[in-house]
């Protein structure tokens, strides 16, 4: 027993340590963390397709709108910091879902760089490529492979524990994966389940915070009316058809987007020209137009 | 989705009549009644009127034309803002001529 106390003691003691030597203090060394190029060489088709999607562009999903720019600025939302300097994750509660890794490998002084970094792209004294570079650093904050396929690969972390370090996971294992930093794929059979998108696909208020903000709420919308009408499809079903990384909708193509829109949304129009008789002799001429609109989708459209 | 009728006045003029549905889910910060844009204002939904899966949306929408009037263009626009009611992603357009006279 003595023997088997110790170690825990050690590891109890060791585990901090590694930890926060191991958090990026930079936003280059954030990304770095979570590179994912190498992949890029194998699975050229899937990289190419996620580089278009809304994951990979967390923090400027809509035409290049850097959305957290008010929670920069100071005063402007209950979240944001009073001075640059002291920003920390807790300014940003959007990093739950849209950059998670900022929460559990970033030091504090990421949030600052990040601050600086959006007062700079929106503050009209400063030159365009000052602007552009700042713009730059921000892009490089992305949900890219190893967010996925590593940190919110595994849920049920009680029965099967953290996501091991230099492992994949995906629907399928391989023994042998040609990657130099991840040389092994594990099965999580969750990533086929809608429950791994919910992670961040929002059920309604984030209640957890010490001031409750709503973002997406879809998956709420896919819980309680799709499956409540007896849908079966997961996200993955629907979003992800032959492993499509792109999962579209991808708003910043009009076109693509008019195009799935069309598919989804189906308009039935009905028209009808008549005299109504209001009183004894008294016509109102009338024109109904009754519509129908009927939806493929999972969930409500739109969401947030 | 706005919904258009087009006719004529008395004089022979062109007369638009619009009616407009807006269908998303409207939240506040649940201290006031105003409607918030923006993850960092909003807090809670306080009505939904977005498109629900397996839920038709039916409308029924009316115009009264003014007397001696018997013929309307209308046209249905349905449409997606993005941001802003500039950013519009198009949709489906149905137009239809609506005639009194059989
Ligand atoms: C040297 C080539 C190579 C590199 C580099 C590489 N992969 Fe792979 N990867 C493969 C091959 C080949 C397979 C398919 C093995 C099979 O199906 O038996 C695979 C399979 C996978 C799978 C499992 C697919 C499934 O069917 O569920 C995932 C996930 C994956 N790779 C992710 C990545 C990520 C993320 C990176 C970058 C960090 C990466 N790979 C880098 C070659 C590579
Ligand atoms: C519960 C997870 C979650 C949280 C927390 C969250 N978001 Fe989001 N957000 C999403 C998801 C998922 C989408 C895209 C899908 C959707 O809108 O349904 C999104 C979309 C957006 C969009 C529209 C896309 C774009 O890039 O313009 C904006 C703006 C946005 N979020 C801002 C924020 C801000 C600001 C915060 C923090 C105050 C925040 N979000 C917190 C999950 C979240
Ligand atoms: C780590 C959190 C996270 C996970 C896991 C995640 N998403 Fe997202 N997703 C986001 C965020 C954040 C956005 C919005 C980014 C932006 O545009 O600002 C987004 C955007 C999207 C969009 C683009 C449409 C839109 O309105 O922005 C689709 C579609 C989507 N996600 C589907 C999925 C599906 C399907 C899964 C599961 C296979 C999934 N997501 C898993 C966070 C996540
Ligand atoms: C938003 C989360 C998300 C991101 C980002 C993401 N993946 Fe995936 N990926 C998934 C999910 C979920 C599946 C499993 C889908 C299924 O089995 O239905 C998957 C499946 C795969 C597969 C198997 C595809 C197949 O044909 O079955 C490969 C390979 C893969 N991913 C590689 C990558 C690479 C490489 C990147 C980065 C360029 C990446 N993924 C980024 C969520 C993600
Ligand atoms: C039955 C099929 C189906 C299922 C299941 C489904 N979706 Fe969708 N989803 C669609 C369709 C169709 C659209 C409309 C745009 C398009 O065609 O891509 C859409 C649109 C979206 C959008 C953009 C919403 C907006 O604001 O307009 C997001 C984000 C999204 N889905 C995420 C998800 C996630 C996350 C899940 C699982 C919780 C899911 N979807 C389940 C079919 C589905």
């Amino acid at each position: 027993m003595k023997f088997l106390r110790l170690i825990f003691m050690l590891l109890f003691m060791a585990f901090p340590l590694i930890v926060s030597a191991e958090k990026a203090k930079t936003i280059d060394e954030l990304a770095k963390m979570y590179d994912s190029s190498s992949c890029k060489e194998c699975h050229e088709d899937i990289y190419m397709q996620w580089e278009k999607s809304h994951h990979a562009r967390p923090l400027m999903g809509v035409k290049g709108g850097l959305m957290l720019t008010p929670l920069a600025m100071k005063g402007a939302t209950a979240f944001s910091p009073d001075d640059p300097k002291k920003a920390t994750a807790k300014n940003y509660p959007c990093f739950k879902c849209h950059l998670p890794q900022a929460i559990t490998s970033a030091e504090d002084s990421v949030a600052v760089e990040l601050t600086e970094a959006l007062l700079t792209a929106a503050d009209a004294s400063k030159t365009d490529k000052e602007k552009a570079d700042a713009k730059a650093q921000i892009a490089k904050l992305q949900i890219g492979c190893i967010v996925c396929h590593s940190d919110k690969a595994i849920l049920h972390k009680r029965e099967l524990g953290e996501p091991q370090k230099g492992v994949l996971y995906s629907s399928k294992a391989v023994a042998e994966h040609g990657d130099a930093m991840y040389k092994k794929v594990e099965k999580s059979i969750v990533m086929k389940d809608s429950l791994y998108c919910g992670q961040c696909h929002g059920l309604g208020p984030n209640l957890e915070f010490d001031q409750p903000f709503q973002c997406a709420n879809l998956y709420g919308s896919y819980l309680h009316n799709y499956i409540a009408s007896g849908g079966t499809k997961s996200c993955q079903d629907c979003h992800m058809q032959k492993g499509d990384h792109l999962i579209a909708p991808n708003w910043n193509d009009d076109k693509g987007s008019t195009e799935l829109l069309k598919k989804a949304l189906a308009l039935d129009v009905e028209t009808l020209g008549y005299d109504w008789l209001r009183k004894a002799k008294t016509y109102v001429s009338k024109v109904v137009v009754n519509t129908t609109i009927t939806s493929t989708a999972g969930h409500r459209v739109p969401d947030g | 989705m706005v919904v258009t009728a087009k006719h004529k006045d008395k004089d022979g003029k062109d007369v638009e009549s619009k009616q407009e549905r807006h269908y998303h889910p409207q939240a506040t910060n649940c201290r006031d009644n105003k409607m918030k844009y923006g993850a960092q204002w909003k807090v809670a939904n306080i009505r939904d009127t977005s498109i629900q899966p397996m839920k038709p949306k039916k409308e029924t929408i009316e115009f009264d034309l003014p007397e001696g009037i018997r013929a309307a263009d209308v046209t249905v626009d349905l449409f997606y803002e993005l941001g802003n009611p500039d950013q519009k992603v198009p949709i489906h357009t149905v137009s239809q001529k609506v005639l009194l006279d059989r």
